[in-house]
């Protein structure tokens, strides 16, 4: 040991500078790669990071958008945690979300299951349901502006049909949260719909025939056999119009304007965010309320992680059990 | 110097860091360098009257661009970036928001704006002076209101219909809910006012004060804050309102409001005079049914516009002769008539196109009335909160009338939240 240590210091002196020397060497050697994946990063710098980072800045200052600044400190976090408009959004967002997600997936499921049976022209009814999802936003906003129209909306003289008193549609705060769900029902059931089929399609076949040959109907398989498989592509779905729900914006904001329409029924954080930014030019507060969401959406993945997270261990214990 | 690989590299690096630096530095001032831009709203000024221009001053390259979206928010974007702006901007009725920051703006008084300030309505004129001073804004258009009303209902039902009868009978508020109540005695179903909005909104247009003073002091007597919404709840409480809250931004209930003009639901309703082109477009149908009259309470304005020279401009005396002659009285009546944006200037209202018999009105002469309220209202300072103040009460309002609040917790809300802006934004300590 005594022997070596010195041979080894003194081997040490010499060695860092040429390990340095190769070093630099090896990383020229790798430029290349590097401008290879600048790009990415020199765009994310500029558009990405920078913004973000601006908010953070701007949220600590009073700014109308043209004259200086004047730095308030945490002054408009103070304001946000008692912004009764701010929780009211949080609460419409997610109210809206979960009466446009639970519906939303059993319908994706039925249309999935029934595009998985052997119809005729497949293919036309997967684009046929895929295409709300394509259609402009505000184009539809408008559309859905005349069908949902308090008194004189078609949907209003469809329910009289049937006897139903006319819904206010635009003005009932339920009826507001509603209407907004069933835009984006309209629009994302589609889209779920085929993420199910290309699930369905992956499910082994051969679990169908044993449930079959142990006489198991259509509705005990699907119950029993296909929604347990389909688990993973059904939390897919549900952390996907997770992200999506917890951004609502332009439902509420063309159907209803800035303001969330009566009651602010309609105000969701997003919506809030744009108002109090870029029609009231509070980009102070505004930054500041961006962060708010930034943070109710991060909760919200914790959420989500957690339940993805969970089946998957379930299922390694499982199938350790199994071996 | 043999030409290693790295050199190479720390001069390619040396390069391009040198281009990027130019290319900030060299990113112009305006969008147009060398040619006069002037940004307008869609159906802010007339696409005729600016193609003449185009061709008058040639020489100065007039660039007129209609900004798509919200040409505010382009602006904002533009001054905080100071690239790519324009050279002269039309601004909104919101042109307040800018006195604070002038600095971004050319004085008119400067450029002599102050020879022709007597060819428009004096009102308008002091609307786009800041409270230093500084002439900002150029009028473009004014929005006097008035009682628009079915001339062939009322007669039917044996009411007043001539416009002066009936603005008689409802020369001040109270007149009008006295009369709307009796209407709806004869036309049951049908309603006189739009919504607690409307009544609000041109109560307070009315008023010689709104929130502020010049000094941009939130006033300590708000009272006629409180009569502006005590007559609206007034009207929603006898029943007079037809509940189309909010129809000018919810597109979904200006559907119900246009469907109510054609059925003659909406039997009348105060507003601005710019109005009249949608009304003209939704209702083709009622063409000839309709009059105008002095609205209840007296004269008020609803809205407007300005053009404004941004210092960035390097030729602002060209800027302003453009703005000048584009908003001429001469010229003012061809907007008029091409987009119904009413003329800022009392010799316009003589011209011989404007004083033409209106089919649409029953071949009244709706400019008669207009003019005469033009002239005569009150000017009023508009401070950079008044939106936000006045949607914030509106939104209370609507809550009344549309989810049954108890409207005295709905005034207690909507004056917490005002005070809660305002001590946010600093103004309010």
């Amino acid at each position: 040991m005594t022997a070596i240590l010195p041979a080894e210091t003194a081997g040490a002196s010499r060695a860092p500078v040429r390990h340095t020397a190769h070093g630099r060497r090896k990383r020229w050697r790798y430029l290349p790669q590097y401008l290879a994946v600048a790009p990415f990063f020199v765009l994310f710098a500029i558009f990405g990071a920078y913004p973000v980072l601006y908010s953070l800045y701007l949220a600590l200052q009073r700014w109308d958008g043209v004259g200086p600044m004047k730095f308030v400190g945490l002054e408009n976090f103070a304001f946000l945690l008692s912004d009764t408009t701010f929780w009211d959004s949080i609460g419409n967002t997610l109210i809206i979300w979960v009466m446009s997600t639970v519906p939303m997936t059993a319908f994706a499921l039925l249309i999935a299951a029934g595009l998985n049976s052997s119809v005729r022209y497949k293919g036309l009814l997967r684009v046929a349901y895929f295409l709300p999802n394509v259609t402009s936003i505000v184009a539809m906003s408008l559309v859905f502006g005349s069908i949902f129209s308090d008194e004189f909306g078609i949907l209003n003289w469809f329910l009289g049909l049937f006897g139903i008193g006319n819904v206010d549609w635009l003005s009932d705060p339920w009826a507001i949260r509603g209407a907004i769900s069933i835009m984006i029902i309209w629009r994302w059931t589609g889209y779920n719909a085929i993420i199910f089929l290309a699930g369905l399609q992956a499910l082994p076949p051969d679990v169908f025939e044993a449930a079959r040959i142990d006489g198991a109907g259509p509705v005990q398989t699907f119950f029993r056999i296909t929604l347990p498989l389909l688990r993973p592509v059904l939390l897919f779905s549900v952390v996907m119009s997770a992200i999506n729900g917890l951004q609502i914006f332009t439902e509420s904001q063309v159907l209803l304007g800035n303001r969330g329409g009566p009651g602010g029924a309609g105000m969701t954080m997003v919506l809030y965010f744009y108002n109090t930014a870029f029609a009231d030019n509070d980009f102070g507060y505004g930054a500041a309320i961006a962060w708010g969401i930034f943070v109710v959406v991060v909760l919200f993945s914790i959420l989500n992680w957690r339940l993805v997270m969970r089946p998957e261990r379930g299922q390694v214990q499982t199938k350790g059990a199994g071996r | 110097m043999t030409l290693t690989r790295r050199r190479f590299l720390t001069g390619a690096a040396a390069l391009g860091a040198a281009a990027f630096g130019a290319v900030a530095c060299t990113s112009p001032t305006t969008a147009n360098p060398g040619r006069i831009t002037l940004w307008y709203t869609s159906n802010g000024l007339s696409d005729a009257v600016l193609g003449e221009a185009v061709k008058r001053f040639a020489a100065d390259k007039l660039t007129p661009s209609q900004v798509s979206g919200e040409l505010k928010q382009r602006l904002l974007a533009a001054l905080a970036g100071e690239a790519y702006l324009p050279d002269i901007t039309m601004l909104g009725d919101d042109i307040a928001t800018y006195f604070a920051d002038t600095d971004h703006f050319v004085d008119l008084n400067s450029l002599g704006a102050g020879s022709v300030r007597d060819e428009y309505l004096p009102w308008k004129w002091q609307a786009g002076t800041s409270p230093a001073g500084f002439q900002l804004g150029f009028p473009v258009d004014v929005g006097p209101a008035a009682l628009y009303y079915r001339h062939d209902l009322f007669t039917q039902a044996g009411l007043p219909g001539e416009p002066d009868e009936v603005a008689a009978a409802v020369s001040t508020w109270d007149d009008y809910f006295t009369f709307s109540g009796q209407v709806q005695k004869k036309l049951p179903g049908r309603y006189m006012i739009t919504d607690t909005k409307t009544v609000f909104t041109y109560s307070l247009a009315q008023e010689p004060h709104k929130y502020f003073d010049r000094d941009n002091h939130y006033l300590d007597d708000q009272s006629q804050v409180r009569r502006a919404w005590d007559r609206a709840v007034q009207a929603f409480r006898m029943g007079l309102t037809a509940g189309y809250a909010g129809s000018q931004s919810v597109n979904g209930q200006s559907i119900d409001r246009h469907a109510a003009w054609n059925s003659g639901k909406e039997l009348s309703f105060v507003n601005a005079s710019w109005i009249t082109g949608e009304l003209k477009e939704s209702a083709p149908g009622t063409s000839g049914k309709w009059r105008v009259c002095r609205p209840p309470g007296g004269a008020g304005n609803q809205g407007g516009s300005f053009l404004a020279i941004t210092k960035y401009c390097p030729d602002p005396h060209a800027a302003f002769e453009i703005v000048k002659w584009l908003q001429s009285p001469q010229n003012q009546p061809r907007t008029f008539l091409d987009l119904g944006l009413f003329p800022p200037s009392p010799s316009a209202y003589t011209d011989p196109r404007l004083q033409a018999p209106e089919p649409f009105f029953g071949g009244q002469v709706t400019m008669d009335v207009f003019s005469k309220i033009a002239r005569e209202v009150k000017p009023v300072y508009f401070s950079p909160w008044d939106i936000t103040i006045s949607d914030t009460y509106t939104d209370e309002l609507t809550n009344v009338e549309s989810a049954g609040k108890d409207p005295e917790d709905a005034w207690r809300d909507a004056r917490a939240s005002v005070e809660r802006l305002l001590r946010r934004q600093g103004v309010l300590s």
